[in-house]
C-alpha cells in the first residue's frame, strides 16, 4: 500500500513519455548505432570523421562560430539586460516588447531580412559607402561576418532573458551598501554586481553555445562554403551523400557535445527557464 | 546605486546608448521586410522608388503559397491541442505525483529543447521513412510535437506549481470525482498557463523548418519550406510578403498571450 | 452500549520512520464540537485528513455511524471542510463557490438555489454572490469556504486551523461566527487549532495532542483544572513550575519539598507511581503575594520584574534556588502596592490549585 502510494501520478506521464520514446529517444538511438553498423560494423566512420581534414575544419570552424558568437552576445546582452531592469518602466517595457518580438519573429523572416540588408548592393553596404567608410561593397554574405551577424541577432533574446531575470532579483540595497562601503561605481560593477549575474550569465553563455553548436538555417543561409558548421555537415552527409553511417557519426558527437553542456548547465544553475 | 537609474550620472547615457543600438539592431530588420514588402523594387532596392501591393497579390494568387499556408495552419493547430493534452498530463505527474524521479523525468522532457534540431530531424527523418509517414499530416505533426512539448510543460507546470493542490482537495470533499475536480476546478484555474502552452507551441509547429527541410514532400509543403525553397532561388519581394504576414500573425499571437497574462493578475 | 456517532478507532499513521499518528482513540457525539489542540507537528492535521480521505491510515479503523468510513473515497464521504489555507475556486464567483457541492451532485436549479442563499444567509454573506474571491480579504473568504462546507448539510465539518492565516481581531470575530453557527445547524464539528484560547473558547471537549498521541480528552475546565499530565498543564493555560521532592504519594495527593527546606502537603497528584523529582505546578492568577506566611501553603521569594500588560499586572518573582514563578494581579490590585523590584515576600496559594506531577527525564 505505502509502495503505491509513494509511486502516484506516474501515469499521468505515460503518453508524454510513449511520444518521446517513440519519436524522440529511438530515432536518436537508431540514428548512433546506423553510425557504427553502416556500411559495416566497427567505428571506421569516427575514424574517417576525425582523420579527414575537411571534417576536422567543420568541427574547428563549428566550435570558433559558436565562441564568437557567444562572447559577442554577451557584450551586447548584459547592458540591455541591466538596463531593462532599471530603466523607467515605460522604457523597459518597450525595450521588453522589442526583445521577445524579435525572439518570437519567424527565423526565416529574420534570416531573409540580413540577406537582403548584407547582400553587395544592400542597405548596409550602402550606409557604408555613403559615410566613405570604403569605396567597394564588402562582401557581408556567404562568410565569417554573415553568420556571424545572423546568429548573434537570433541568440540575442536567449542571453538577455536569463541574465535579465537575475540582476531582477538582486536587493538594490546590496549596491547601496558597496557604495557606503566606499567602492567606485567600478568596482561595485566588477566585484558586486557581476559576480551576482554569474548564475544568469552562465546560464545564457551556455543555452547559447549549444544552440549555436547546432544551428542550422542560418548558418546555411548567410554561412559560406569556406566556413561550414557542424549541422550542415550532417545534413548535407544525410541529403546529398545519403551517407547515414557518417552522418550518424557526426550527429553523434554533436549530441555528445551538446548534452555535456546540458548536464553542466543543469549542474551549474538548474533545469533550463522556468522549469523550477 | 548600479541598481537605481537616476543615481548612474554619465553611465546612464552609455547604458542608454547601448540599449538603442541594440534595440534598433534587433527591430530594425523587421521592420525593413515591412517596409521592402511595399516596395515595388523587385532588386529590394531601398529606400523603394514606389509602393505597390503586387508582391501581396503574387501571393494570394499562388495557390501553392496558399495550400503551405493552409497546411501550416493545420499543423500547428493539432500540435497546439495535443501538445497541451499531453503537455497537461505530463504537467501533473511532474507536479503532483510523489513517485521517485521526478527531477530526472523533466530534465528527460525538457531534452527535446535543447537537442541541436538537425540530428532530430534526421533521426525522425529515417524512422519516418522506415513507417512510411516521411511528408505526411501524421509525421509533421508527430515531428512538431516532439520539439513543442518542452515549452507546454514548461507553461503548465508553472501554473500548476502556482495552483494550491488543497484547492482540489476542497472540490473533492464538496463532492467532486478526482476528474471531475480536474477538469472542473484545476483546469479553469491554469487556463492562462494551457493558453500559453497553446500558443507556443503553434508558434513553434508555424515557425519550424528544420524539420521540415528533411520531411517536407512536393505533396505537402509548409509555409516556412515554401520561404525557405524560394529563398535559395532568389530573394524575391514576395518572400518579404509572406515575412511580413507571418511577422503580422506573431505579434497578434504575443498580443493576446500579453492579455491573457494580464487577465491572470486581475 | 450504544455505538458512537463518529468513532476514530486506534488510528495509526507512518510516514516511513516518522510516527505521525499513534493509536489515536476518540468517540464523539453528534452536534459536539470536538477541538484538537497540540503544538506543531503533533498529528491533528494528520488525523483530520484521514478522516477525509486524503491520506489512509497505516492501521486502525474510521466509524461514522458505526460503519466504516475507510472504504469511501473522499468525495462519497459527504464530510465538510474548511482548510488553512484559502481554497476557493479563484475562478468562480461566490455564488458558484457555495453552488458547486450543490452541482457536482446534480441538485435541480431551484434548489440550488435557495440552499446557496440559505448558506450564505448563515455565514452573513448576502450580497457577496457576484464577488470574485480574488477581491475578498481573508475573514471573508473563510466565511464564504464555511458556507460552501455547510451547503450540502453533511454531518460532520472538519476544520484544519481556518483562521491561523487572520489577525487577532478577525478571528475573534469569526470564532463568534462558529459558534452561532455551530448552534444553528448542529453540525458535529472536529476543529484544528494550536491556539488554546480558541480551543477553550469554541469547544465542547478538547482533545490534547502530544507527538502524535492523544493526552487528554476533556471539556476545558477538565484540562484546565485537573490535567492529565506535565504537557497538557503546560500546553493549556499559563502555568509555573517549581521542582521539589516527594516526600509522599498516595491516594491522589502528595507531600512535596523544596530545596529551600519549605514543605508543602496535600498537592493533588496527577500520573502514575512517582518517585523522587517532583515538579509543583501553579496557576498564575491562583497566586496571592502576601507579606508573611498565611494559612495556605506558601514560598518566599524575591520579586525580580513587574510588568503592566493594560487590564492586568504580570509579577515576575524569584525562589531562593533560582526558579522563576509568573503571578498575574489585576491592575490597581492592592497585593501589587508597594511592590518593587528586588522586594521580599511571600507567594501563598490554595493546596487544592496546584497539582504535583513526576518530573520529566530531560
Ligand atoms: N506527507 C507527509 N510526509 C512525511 N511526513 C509527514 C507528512 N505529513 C505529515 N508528516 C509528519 O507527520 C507529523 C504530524 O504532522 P501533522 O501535519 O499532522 O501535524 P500538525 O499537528 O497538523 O501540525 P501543524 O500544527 O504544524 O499543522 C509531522 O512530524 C510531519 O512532519
Ligand atoms: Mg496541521
Amino acid at each position: 500500500m505505502a509502495a503505491i502510494a509513494a509511486r502516484r501520478g506516474f501515469g499521468f506521464a505515460l503518453p508524454a513519455l510513449a511520444l518521446l520514446v517513440a519519436f524522440f529517444v529511438m530515432p536518436v538511438m537508431w540514428l548512433l548505432l546506423r553510425s557504427v553498423t553502416e556500411p559495416g560494423l566497427g567505428f571506421q566512420n569516427y575514424a574517417t570523421l576525425f582523420g579527414t581534414a575537411t571534417y576536422a575544419k567543420v568541427f574547428l570552424n563549428t566550435f570558433m562560430v559558436a565562441g564568437i558568437v557567444t562572447v559577442i552576445t554577451l557584450l551586447l546582452a548584459f547592458p540591455v539586460a541591466w538596463a531593462l531592469v532599471i530603466l523607467p518602466p515605460r522604457w523597459s517595457m518597450v525595450l521588453f516588447a522589442i526583445v521577445i518580438l524579435s525572439m518570437w519573429t519567424n527565423l526565416l523572416a529574420r534570416t531573409y531580412a540580413w540577406m537582403v540588408l548584407l547582400q553587395r548592393t544592400g542597405l548596409v553596404n550602402q550606409i557604408l559607402m555613403g559615410l566613405g567608410i570604403t569605396d567597394a561593397p564588402l562582401e557581408l554574405v556567404n562568410n565569417l561576418i554573415g553568420v556571424t551577424i545572423g546568429m548573434v541577432y537570433i541568440m540575442l533574446p536567449f542571453m538577455i532573458l536569463p541574465i535579465y531575470g537575475v540582476i531582477r532579483q538582486i536587493d538594490a540595497s546590496v549596491l547601496q551598501a558597496a557604495s557606503l562601503c566606499g567602492a567606485t561605481r567600478w568596482q561595485a560593477l566588477w566585484r558586486v554586481l557581476l559576480p551576482l549575474c554569474v548564475p544568469g550569465i552562465a546560464s545564457g553563455v551556455l543555452m547559447v553555445f549549444v544552440m549555436a553548436l547546432g544551428y542550422y538555417v542560418t548558418p546555411s543561409l548567410l554561412g559560406g562554403t569556406s566556413h561550414m558548421m557542424l549541422a550542415e555537415l550532417i545534413a548535407q552527409l544525410v541529403q546529398s551523400l545519403v551517407n547515414w553511417g557518417l552522418g550518424g557519426a557526426a550527429a553523434f558527437v554533436l549530441l555528445v557535445a551538446t548534452l555535456a553542456l546540458y548536464a553542466l548547465q543543469i549542474r551549474l544553475v538548474g533545469l533550463p527557464k522556468g522549469a523550477q | 546605486m548600479l541598481l537605481n537609474f537616476h543615481m548612474l550620472g554619465w553611465w546612464r547615457w552609455a547604458l542608454g546608448a547601448v540599449c538603442a543600438l541594440v534595440a534598433a539592431f534587433l527591430l530594425l530588420p523587421i521592420l525593413f521586410i515591412i517596409a521592402l514588402s511595399f516596395g515595388d523594387s523587385r532588386w529590394l532596392i531601398f529606400p523603394p522608388p514606389g509602393w505597390t501591393l503586387k508582391w501581396y497579390e503574387e501571393l494570394f494568387s499562388d495557390p501553392r503559397w496558399l495550400d503551405a499556408a493552409f497546411t501550416s495552419f493545420k499543423v500547428a493547430a493539432v500540435v497546439a491541442v495535443l501538445s497541451v493534452i499531453l503537455g497537461f498530463l505530463a504537467s501533473m505527474a511532474l507536479v503532483r505525483g510523489t513517485f521517485r524521479g521526478r527531477a530526472f523525468l523533466r530534465g528527460f522532457f525538457l531534452m527535446p529543447m535543447v537537442m541541436p534540431v538537425v540530428v532530430l530531424a534526421i533521426a525522425l527523418y529515417a524512422t519516418f521513412l522506415w513507417l512510411g509517414i516521411a511528408g505526411t499530416f501524421v509525421g509533421f505533426v508527430l515531428a512538431h510535437l516532439v520539439i513543442a512539448l518542452p515549452f507546454a510543460i514548461i507553461a503548465i507546470s508553472g501554473a500548476l506549481e502556482g495552483f494550491d493542490k488543497s484547492i482540489e482537495d476542497a472540490a473533492i470533499l464538496c463532492g467532486a470525482s478526482p476528474w471531475e475536480a480536474r477538469l472542473r476546478v484545476t483546469l479553469p484555474s491554469i487556463k492562462h498557463g494551457l493558453f500559453s502552452a497553446a500558443i507556443f507551441s503553434f508558434l513553434i509547429s508555424w515557425d519550424e523548418v528544420v524539420l521540415a527541410i528533411f520531411m517536407a514532400s512536393p505533396r505537402l509543403q509548409t509555409l516556412p519550406i515554401k520561404v525557405w525553397g524560394t529563398l535559395r532561388q532568389d530573394l524575391s519581394p514576395v518572400i518579404a510578403a509572406a515575412s511580413t504576414l507571418l511577422i503580422a500573425l506573431t505579434v497578434a499571437l504575443m498580443v493576446l498571450a500579453a492579455f491573457t497574462r494580464k487577465g491572470k493578475k486581475q | 452500549m450504544t455505538t458512537p456517532f463518529l468513532h476514530i478507532n486506534g488510528i495509526r499513521k507512518t510516514f516511513g520512520d516518522v510516527v505521525a499518528t499513534d493509536h489515536v482513540e476518540l468517540k464523539i457525539a453528534e452536534g459536539e464540537f470536538m477541538t484538537f489542540l497540540g503544538p506543531s507537528g503533533s498529528g491533528k492535521s494528520t488525523t483530520l485528513y484521514i478522516l477525509a480521505g486524503f491520506q489512509e491510515p497505516t492501521a486502525g479503523d474510521i466509524l461514522l455511524r458505526g460503519k466504516t468510513l475507510l472504504k469511501t473515497p473522499s468525495h462519497k464521504r459527504n464530510i465538510g471542510m474548511v482548510f488553512q489555507r484559502y481554497t476557493l475556486f479563484p475562478h468562480l464567483s461566490v455564488g458558484e463557490n457555495v453552488a458547486f457541492p450543490l452541482r457536482v451532485r446534480r441538485t435541480p436549479a431551484d434548489e440550488v438555489q435557495r440552499r446557496v442563499k440559505r448558506a450564505l444567509e448563515l455565514a452573513r454573506l448576502q450580497g457577496f454572490e457576484d464577488r470574485m474571491p480574488a477581491n475578498m480579504s481573508g475573514g471573508q473568504q473563510q466565511r464564504v469556504a464555511l458556507a460552501r462546507a455547510l451547503v450540502y448539510d453533511p454531518p460532520v465539518l472538519l476544520m484544519d486551523e481556518p483562521l491561523s492565516a487572520l489577525d487577532k481581531k478577525l478571528r475573534e470575530e469569526i470564532q463568534h461566527e462558529i459558534r452561532r453557527i455551530h448552534q444553528e445547524t448542529g453540525v458535529t464539528i472536529l476543529y484544528v487549532t494550536h491556539d488554546q484560547e480558541e480551543a477553550l473558547r469554541l469547544s465542547d471537549r478538547i482533545a490534547v495532542f502530544n507527538k502524535g498521541r492523544i493526552e487528554q480528552v476533556g471539556t476545558g475546565p477538565q484540562l484546565y483544572n485537573s490535567p492529565a499530565s506535565h504537557f497538557v498543564a503546560d500546553f493549556v493555560g499559563d502555568s509555573a513550575f517549581l521542582t521539589a521532592e516527594f516526600t509522599r504519594a498516595s491516594g491522589g495527593t502528595a507531600d512535596l519539598r523544596f530545596a529551600d527546606g519549605t514543605e508543602v502537603r496535600g498537592v493533588p497528584l496527577h500520573g502514575a507511581d512517582p518517585k523522587g523529582r517532583a515538579e509543583l505546578m501553579l496557576r498564575p492568577e491562583r497566586i496571592r503575594l502576601v507579606p508573611q506566611p498565611g494559612a495556605g501553603p506558601s514560598l518566599p521569594v524575591t520579586i525580580a520584574d513587574i510588568t503592566f500588560l493594560g487590564n492586568v499586572t504580570s509579577i515576575l518573582a524569584r525562589t531562593s534556588w533560582g526558579e522563576e514563578v509568573g503571578i498575574r494581579l489585576p491592575f490597581g490590585h492592592p497585593m501589587a502596592s508597594g511592590l518593587a523590584p528586588g522586594a521580599q515576600t511571600q507567594i501563598e496559594w490554595d493546596a487544592a490549585s496546584a497539582h504535583a506531577f513526576a518530573a520529566r527525564a530531560h
